[in-house]
């Protein structure tokens, strides 16, 4: 019983703000997405974690994102080793000064690579059909403290991540946190420079 | 010859029942490759047997179109599933990651057999702290989601490299929706293999059905609106090419009867010595085929296109009879004065063709076989047989009336000698001129298939990316074993030349079946269970990962050190078994192993790089320069022979004639319409393959009978306008027989037909033009009989 009225309250506390803050407009994807797209350009600062089953310790990653509407992002690591990810339109390129590797992609090839960009690179754009193609989209919280669940579609994506949880505040992501199918997880923290 | 009639015409109905069985039960083939050599160096064999009963042989290429790329996909998925359920197909696939999942599994399971890093170094506790710190550096890659799940298994990432020589290899075409695409995105692309050799025509028929069929279904299931099927590949050409020369032969030679019939009719004024005088050709063109299907144990399609045209020669045997035969006189009669003409003519064409006999080509053979059994039981029907068909009585009524206009024209064609002198001039001119560039050297030019099926083929080729015909390495040796050993040998000269940037790479078939030696080395690099985990915690001890991570590897290392060798079987099902099959083959109890390069920069320093293996195993080659190379001997080859029969033809008559002045008289306007055929066809942007080479022959062939009734007015006795009036009749048909030929679309039969038709027609001319007035009737051919 006391469980029950537990549940009861929560849901009220939960919900509550939401009509509470912005009764008058209906808030959803839609109009996030609509938040989103209006940013044609963003440079962050990000720190990641990976806790991976394999370690003992998760390893922690830094440096910059880059995004430019529609098609472009970058993210590029400065620490512990420097590499870069780029997007462009259908090509990823990654490069590894330290191995003096560079390696050039289409996304077409590569499902699972492509989905998992895109779950940033769609979101910062604001892109839903471009969400929809990979993921179940759902949304929880208010503007100015949301939270957007992406689950895969398609066996091939599911293979590799089973959710993308997205953090953000109005039209700023905070944290990117991607849950492998294996049981791995990352969690990126972004943190917004203003120009 | 003293037969009664009835006796000779049983004899001649029995002959033509057993032909007639023979060419029912006979095989036919369009097997490009019986226009090759068949006595070649080993190379050359080897090449051509790869040609026909390859890998590459094998591969058909199916492109689906017209529709939006959402259909295409859905078509490709249900055509693959349709196709890979048939036995008729050893692989098929769509570019669809599922079609490569046992690739991948396959590497996977035996990466420490497969993979070149695999040696004792690699297993210390130094070399496997190395590939450790490497997996760190990989797993705070971006990309860490999709390389990581192997780290418990494979900690020092030969997975990795393998795939990364795979994709060396071949970049693979565009993809849609997860399945190959043209880079347009317009056409979905599959890869089947048959399991029946290319040369099996036979077999590719049915498989082509079958891909038919499996398509038509496949539409029905996805509810597509207008697809479009499109399938290429040798296998593929040959089936079409052949149909399309049976096609052609049939429809062409009915055409041609008809024409030539029609005039006969029209000459002759009887159906039934119409009938007649294709009763020599009929009996002629079976024993042809017989002959050349009991002796070679299949026919060419080619001979039997260039069989049809033998009405050209043939039906001229009972034209001079008919024509000849004055009222009141019998056909036996004429056959007393004609016969030795009509035999000297059938023996000159049989000496032409019969180099071609002794050629060493077995399309070239069969030619030569079926014209020589064809020409001799036709003129022999004309000598023994259709007299006692004739009715009573007969003699052309046409050939009186024609005959004082063409003695008036026949008296002032010598006016035209000097004429026709610089025109031989000016021809020999033209050809010197030209030299070698007369004649077309590239194999292609014997393609039966037409110029825009071709263009199809090598785009969708270039969409799938299978590799061009350009150099490669050919390994040789007696054993399995020993061509994969030899091919690792040359495996590590490429690697360092590769290096050195003098080649941009290569594939090996040692990349997918290394030799039992190097699998058992690299069986032996892989250190105990114990000395292993020693090695691995050793290597692990301040790396950051958890202890026991890589129980997995250890317990598989194991499992591959004591496993038996791979063998080609283990490939099986595979799209590397598919490339393990294009890259290494038995043939003749000798082993090849096939070894394509990309992009050589620089030949000489490959030559040299390569000089220090043994040559008699190791041959560099330029396929598409080596085989257009084979071409250039064989048709050298075949032009000698033509030669040849040339000089057959000129000792033969001057062992009959027993005269330098007649035999020129003969052979004279023969030359000069060679000739000047031959300037006419480069003048209409020809050049002159095997095909025009030997109607040349044939041209040599059939006007030999021309110049031989007009020299000295022909057989003794005979009324002069008949004889010019019957050598007009059997132009006229030879030139409308061949000249109808020549609308042929398969190009061997209509580069014969045009050939042969211009040639006759120059030859009847030049005759004409060349050979002395004729001052009376003659009586001067006794000698000859």
């Amino acid at each position: 019983m006391r469980a029950f009225a537990a549940a009861i309250f929560l849901t009220l506390f939960t919900a509550v703000p939401a009509w509470a803050e912005e009764p008058a407009v209906q808030w959803g994807v839609d109009s996030l997405m609509q938040q989103l797209s209006a940013i044609k350009h963003s440079q962050a600062r990000f720190v990641e974690r990976k806790y991976l089953k394999v370690l003992k310790e998760p390893l922690e990653l830094s440096g910059t994102l880059t995004y430019d509407r529609p098609g472009y992002l970058q993210k590029r690591t400065l620490k512990p080793k420097p590499e870069t990810l780029t997007v462009a339109d259908d090509k990823l390129t990654l490069e590894n000064p330290g191995r003096k590797q560079r390696r050039v992609l289409k996304l077409q090839d590569y499902p699972a690579v492509w989905g998992f960009v895109d779950s940033i690179r769609a979101t910062l754009g604001g892109d839903i059909k471009a969400l929809e193609r990979f993921y179940r989209v759902e949304l929880e919280g208010q503007p100015a403290n949301w939270r957007l669940f992406l689950v895969p579609r398609e066996r091939t994506m599911k293979e590799v991540i089973s959710l993308v949880r997205i953090d953000g505040h109005h039209a700023r992501i905070d944290t990117v946190e991607v849950q492998e199918a294996r049981g791995d997880r990352s969690v990126m923290k972004i943190q917004e420079e203003v120009p | 010859m003293t037969l009664p009639a009835r006796a000779r015409v049983g004899i001649w109905l029995g002959l033509i029942l057993v032909c007639a069985l023979v060419v029912a039960r006979s095989q036919y083939s369009a097997d490009l490759a019986a226009f090759l050599p068949s006595s070649p160096t080993p190379m050359q064999r080897f090449l051509v047997d790869e040609l026909r009963e390859g890998v590459v042989s094998r591969l058909m290429l199916i492109g689906i179109e017209g529709d939006d790329q959402k259909n295409l996909a859905a078509l490709s998925r249900a055509l693959t599933m349709r196709l890979e359920k048939s036995d008729r197909f050893a692989y098929v696939t769509n570019g669809a990651q599922d079609s490569l999942r046992a690739d991948g599994e396959f590497l996977l399971r035996n990466r420490y057999l497969l993979s070149p890093s695999v040696t004792v170094e690699r297993f210390t506790a130094a070399g496997i702290r190395d590939a450790l710190e490497q997996q760190v550096d990989l797993l705070s890659s971006p990309t860490s989601m999709l390389t990581g799940n192997l780290l418990p298994r494979d900690p020092t990432g030969e997975m990795l490299q393998l795939l990364d020589r795979l994709q060396g290899q071949d970049k693979g075409p565009a993809r849609h929706d997860g399945i190959w695409f043209s880079a347009d995105g317009a056409r979905a692309l599959l890869i089947a293999q048959t399991r029946a050799a290319g040369f099996d025509i036979d077999a590719q028929e049915q498989a082509l059905a079958q891909i038919r069929a499996a398509f038509g279904d496949s539409v029905t299931e996805v509810q597509a609106r207008s697809p479009r099927l499109v399938v290429t590949g040798p296998g593929v050409f040959a089936v079409e090419s052949r149909s399309g020369i049976k096609r052609d032969a049939m429809r062409f030679s009915i055409l041609g009867t008809l024409l030539v019939s029609a005039i006969l009719l029209f000459v002759y004024r009887s159906v039934r010595v119409l009938a007649l005088t294709l009763v020599p050709v009929a009996s002629g063109a079976l024993a042809g085929i017989a002959a050349v299907s009991v002796v070679f144990g299949s026919v060419h399609g080619v001979t039997l296109g260039f069989g049809a045209t033998l009405i050209g020669e043939a039906v001229d045997y009972a034209i001079y009879l008919f024509t000849n035969t004055a009222p009141g006189s019998t056909p036996q009669k004429t056959l007393q004065r004609i016969w030795p003409t009509l035999r000297l003519g059938m023996l000159t064409s049989a000496f032409g063709f019969g180099a071609m006999l002794f050629s060493g080509f077995p399309g070239l053979s069969q030619l030569g076989l079926f014209s020589i059994a064809g020409l001799a039981v036709a003129v022999a029907v004309t000598r023994w047989v259709l007299p006692e068909l004739v009715p009573p009585g007969y003699h052309v009524r046409t050939a009186a009336g024609l005959g004082p206009s063409l003695m008036r024209l026949l008296a002032r064609a010598h006016h035209l000698r000097k004429p026709l002198l610089l025109l031989v001039i000016a021809a020999v001119a033209v050809l010197a001129a030209r030299g070698s560039e007369v004649w077309d050297d590239e194999l292609s030019s014997l393609s039966p298939v037409p110029l825009p099926v071709q263009q199809i083929d090598r785009q969708m080729r270039a969409d799938v990316g299978a590799p061009d015909v350009g150099p490669l390495i050919v390994v040789s040796d007696d054993s399995e074993q020993g061509v994969l050993e030899i091919a690792e040998q040359v495996g590590l000269t490429l690697a360092k030349l590769q290096t050195q940037g003098v080649l941009a790479g290569f594939d090996s078939p040692a990349f997918y079946l290394p030799s039992v030696g190097t699998q058992r080395a690299r069986q032996q690099a892989i250190p105990d269970s114990a000395e292993l985990a020693r090695n691995l915690a050793a290597a692990a001890r301040e790396l950051p990962f958890r202890s026991g991570t890589f129980a997995p590897f250890l317990e598989e290392a194991q499992t591959v050190k004591r496993r038996a060798p791979l063998t080609a079987q283990d490939l099986a099902g595979t799209g590397l078994g598919l490339k393990l099959q294009a890259l290494l083959a038995q043939r003749k109890g000798r082993w090849f192993a096939m070894m394509p390069l990309r992009d050589v920069s620089d030949v000489k320093a490959l030559e040299a790089g390569l000089s220090k293996h043994d040559r008699s195993h190791v041959v560099l080659l330029d396929m598409k320069r080596e085989l257009d190379a084979l071409y250039h001997g064989y048709r050298l080859r075949a032009l000698g022979f033509a030669v040849l029969g040339v000089l057959a033809i000129a000792v033969l008559l001057m062992a009959m004639l027993r005269s330098v002045r007649r035999c020129a008289d003969v052979l004279v306007p023969l030359a000069a319409a060679v000739l000047v055929t031959t300037v006419i066809l480069l003048a209409t942007g020809t050049r002159l393959n095997i095909f025009h080479l030997v109607a040349l022959l044939l041209v040599v062939g059939v006007g030999s009978n021309y110049t031989l009734f007009f020299e000295r007015g022909g057989p003794g006795g005979a009324d002069p306008q008949r004889i010019v009036t019957s050598v007009l009749f059997c132009n006229l048909a030879t030139v409308i027989g061949f000249g109808v030929l020549g609308f042929a679309s398969t190009p061997v039969l209509s580069a014969i037909g045009t050939t042969v038709a211009i040639g006759a027609l120059l030859s009847m001319v030049f005759a004409a033009i060349l050979t002395p007035p004729l001052p009376g009737p003659l009586t001067g051919y006794s000698e000859l009989r």
